[in-house]
């Protein structure tokens, strides 16, 4: 008994001890390929360990929170850019500006934050469904899409919710209401809402994020991806330097180096638009797509409100 | 015989109790304490104890707060009582009848216990959906009844209804037909015997199995937020998520809105206990006799088709599903032969997806959490069943709460206990995956041992001291091997459910560390379902086929789940 607790022990500290070696750690929403691929090219170029954790914004955040009395993030990139507002707000982020960040525009960088990558909205429509094309955000509220338009949950994906208020403080709540009458549904997160599409159940997403569709039709799902022409939101997706990092130096090497060349390429490769403006991408770039902006100040602080219109709308 | 029984027992309390406390107090009691204090105290994340019952107030006065419990409440009992609708008739004509293929019929039912829910849901939504496979097949769909109330529960029914038929078919094999034929001979009819003897018997095994179920209902989440989310249908659970998951988060509400679903299943637990006071039930006082099922003569087809319906629902669809999605090229290829191939698999395989290493992790940790569990879990009951001492019932209490508590409340407390400066800290490693899943699931060992340990005579022990065995040695000898067939059914099922554990993985998991749920949820969450769904395949695979191994090594011990 006594030799088993003694074997125990010594695994545990190993075990440990093995834990505490890790150069840097980056807490990533996002694609899991591109920040495996980002971390283990860092780490070639580098020489500097980057150990990752990925998931959801919300599941990435719920877990800051719960270690914010011994927090162990250096670099975070979120999926949403509120998140580097809010952050900077409560003095939690490093000022760094990368040299690589130069042909980065200034909408997606500011003193504390740099986009890594950008993703726009679209519709993401089945060209085997039976249904014309859609061209227009008010076309899938016509009698052709009669039950079968789905929605990500504004309350699961920043963008959709942006996509919400930039068209509530257009028109109102009229093209939501529409689609509800034209038997459309919420289906949870971006993936989520992108599956009864490819299986047909629906036939199209309204306001999807671009990138999954793109590599689902790239994959050979018959997906077509759809930027109308009135505009559309996009979500650059902020990488922040949090202020209790004791690895700053090597935490903005990594900024660096996912704002390199090779960076950059690993990023278009996964059909999100590069955050650098002289880097080519297999897909329509920021300049091609007519971007909705959002007054981020004057919508942010109603976000409750108009979420529990929204769910209201939807009949939750 | 009284005060050679109190001498056998405090000699031998000792070390069971220790353990067994020591285990409670680190696996089970610290994470509830933090989440309790984290209801109470919202900045303790920070580290600071600012505003006591500040959150309170504004949680518990949300007007969705009683629409959220009653849901919760109307979807525990309806699943209840579907679930016992399938497995009552289903467990009763398995036990007192020679059923045939009834082996087969047990190992099918084992499988929705092992397909974790979230998959199963995925399975049917793609399945019943328009365009979905059933209407790929036959040009019909249940869409609309799916996306309901009646869809939500049919679905969970069918996940959980095993619960309650290894519970009930258990019991009445162990009951026999001995009490019942005492009954016929007394002039009694079939029907009347049994409903006067055979079922009251087995009451308290329906009765703590309806309870489990119950509590496996209002604490799953991804059913409800699959089916629930789109028919407006909303649940605690699904309430907990949002305010953990959506920034800013709100772990304080998060805790409270725990603690209610805490509180609705002692509530359901002491109902058990109300239902079950000042009975007797005990059946095994005498020596086992053969037990012979009876024919189902004429029975026996409409018999038969029962089952067949039953496992082609509950385990053929979902099966089906998953490796048809695993087998298809593209899902908007639909099932056609040029669609299908090994292309998901192959990828799996592949060294860069980091499948394997995920499936390694997850089997290393299953099986750690099933020892340590089960080790516990026989100390723990042991303490409970065979010795006295104060504050007992608190004990007890305790190792049965984690069954009420959602992964997601586990994880949060696990996070804020854990992850501090302190010298050896299982935070950040695989350990607090190994606390995450033996807090969860401690309660399945100590439920089975407690069981077995109240059919073992105190007599037994006291032979063995009396002869001169210490009191290790007489646990070791005489109480481990006699408990050991239910104890190994219930770390099977350990194995089972924590090699697949998702919600706790994915906040607790240490960066850089992947387990199979937490690799099947990312490649859903980025559109990869077909990758994801060959995740499952194989892990359905293993996971089935190591408790079918360990069973048919250790055969005529008992069967896999009770």
């Amino acid at each position: 008994m006594r030799r088993t607790i003694a074997v125990a022990a010594l695994a545990a500290s190993l075990a440990f001890s093995g834990a505490a070696r890790a150069d840097i750690t980056v807490y990533s929403a996002g694609p899991a390929n591109l920040i495996e691929a980002l971390a283990s090219g860092f780490t070639k170029s580098t020489g500097i360990k980057a150990n990752v954790f990925q998931g959801t914004t919300g599941q990435v955040m719920g877990r800051i929170e719960a270690e914010a009395s011994n927090p162990v993030v250096d670099v975070l990139i979120s999926a949403s850019w509120d998140t580097a507002t809010d952050f900077d707000k409560r003095g939690w982020l490093v000022a760094y500006e990368s040299p690589n960040a130069k042909t980065v525009p200034d909408a997606y960088k500011t003193r504390t934050a740099v986009a890594q990558g950008i993703s726009a909205l679209a519709i993401a429509w089945n060209p085997k469904s039976g249904t014309p094309k859609p061209a227009e955000w008010t076309d899938l509220a016509k009698a052709d899409y009669k039950d079968l338009v789905v929605l990500p949950d504004p309350t699961q994906s920043g963008a959709s919710f942006e996509l919400v208020a930039a068209e509530q403080a257009r028109n109102g709540w009229k093209l939501f209401e529409d689609l509800k009458a034209n038997g459309a549904v919420i289906g949870g997160a971006n993936a989520a809402a992108l599956n009864p599409v490819l299986q047909g159940a629906k036939a199209a997403v309204f306001g999807g994020v671009d990138y999954l569709a793109f590599a689902a039709a790239k994959k050979g799902e018959s997906l077509e991806v759809i930027f109308p022409a009135s505009g559309t939101i996009v979500a650059p997706r902020p990488m922040m330097i949090l202020n209790w990092s004791k690895q700053q130096d090597d935490a903005r090497k990594f900024i660096d180096y996912v704002l390199s060349d090779e960076g950059q390429a690993a990023v278009a490769k996964v059909f999100l638009i590069p955050a650098r403006t002289d880097i080519a991408a297999g897909r329509p770039l920021i300049k091609d797509i007519k971007v909705i902006t959002i007054d981020a100040a004057a919508v942010y602080p109603k976000r409750d409100e108009t979420l529990a219109r929204f769910a209201k709308t939807f009949g939750h | 015989m009284r005060s050679g029984q109190q001498t056998a027992d405090q000699q031998t309390a000792g070390p069971a109790v220790w353990f067994g406390m020591a285990g409670l107090l680190i696996l089970v009691a610290v994470p509830i304490a933090f989440v309790i204090l984290q209801a109470v105290f919202p900045e303790l994340g920070r580290g600071s104890f600012a505003r006591p019952f500040g959150q309170v107030a504004a949680v518990l006065g949300d007007p969705a707060l009683l629409r959220l419990t009653r849901n919760t409440l109307l979807l525990g009992v309806c699943v209840v009582a579907l679930a016992a609708i399938i497995a009552v008739p289903l467990g009763f004509l398995r036990a007192l009848y020679a059923v045939p293929l009834a082996p087969l019929w047990d190992v099918l039912f084992l499988v929705p216990f092992m397909v974790p829910p979230y998959i199963a849901t995925l399975g049917w939504i793609m399945t019943l959906q328009p365009r979905g496979y059933l209407a790929q097949l036959t040009s019909l769909h249940a869409g609309p009844f799916l996306f309901s109330f009646a869809g939500l529960v049919f679905v969970m029914a069918l996940n959980l209804f095993p619960a309650i038929y290894f519970a009930v078919s258990r019991t009445a094999v162990a009951i026999g037909s001995r009490y019942a034929d005492v009954g016929r001979v007394c002039g009694a009819g079939p029907w009347t015997a049994f409903r006067r003897i055979t079922l009251p018997l087995a009451t308290p095994a329906l009765v703590a199995s309806a309870l489990l179920v119950f509590a496996l209902t209002i604490e799953e989440y991804g059913t409800p937020a699959a089916l629930g989310r789109q028919s407006g249908y909303l649940v605690l659970v699904t309430a907990i998520e949002t305010r953990t998951a959506d920034w800013p988060v709100d772990l304080p509400g998060a805790a409270i809105l725990s603690l209610i679903l805490v509180l609705l299943s002692v509530g359901a637990f002491a109902l058990q206990l109300k239902i079950l006071a000042g009975r007797s039930f005990e059946t095994t006082g005498g020596k086992p006799q053969a037990f012979v099922p009876a024919p189902l003569g004429a029975m026996a087809l409409p018999v038969l088709i029962g089952f067949t319906l039953i496992a082609l629902l509950a385990t053929g669809v979902p099966l089906f599903a998953i490796l048809a999605t695993a087998l298809s090229r593209t899902i908007s290829g639909g099932l056609s032969p040029g669609n299908l191939g090994f292309e998901n698999f192959e990828a799996l395989l592949s060294l860069e997806s980091g499948g394997l290493r995920a499936l390694g992790n997850s089997l290393a940790l299953g099986l750690a959490t099933a020892l340590l569990t089960g080790f516990i879990g026989a100390m723990v009951a042991y303490a409970v069943v065979k010795t006295r001492f104060r504050g007992k019932a608190v004990f007890d209490a305790l190792s049965m709460l984690p069954n009420a508590l959602p992964g997601v409340v586990v994880a949060v407390g696990l996070i804020l206990a854990w992850n501090r400066p302190l010298p050896l800290s299982p935070y950040n490693t695989p350990f607090i995956l190994l606390l995450a899943y033996s807090c969860i699931l401690l309660p399945y060992p100590i439920r089975y041992a407690n069981a077995a340990l109240r059919q073992i005579n105190d007599n037994l022990e006291a032979a063995a001291r009396v002869s001169g065995a210490s009191s290790l040695t007489s646990l070791r000898r005489i109480v481990l091997p006699l408990i050991w067939p239910s104890l190994l059914s219930a770390m099977l099922l350990v194995f089972a459910v924590a090699s697949r554990e998702l919600v706790a993985s994915v906040l607790v998991a240490p960066v850089g560390m992947m387990t199979v749920a937490t690799f099947i949820w990312r490649q859903f969450e980025q559109g990869s379902i077909g990758l994801g769904m060959a995740m499952s395949t194989i892990a359905l695979i293993v996971t089935l086929s190591v408790p079918l191994a360990i069973t048919a090594l250790t055969r005529g011990m008992g069967g896999i789940a009770r």
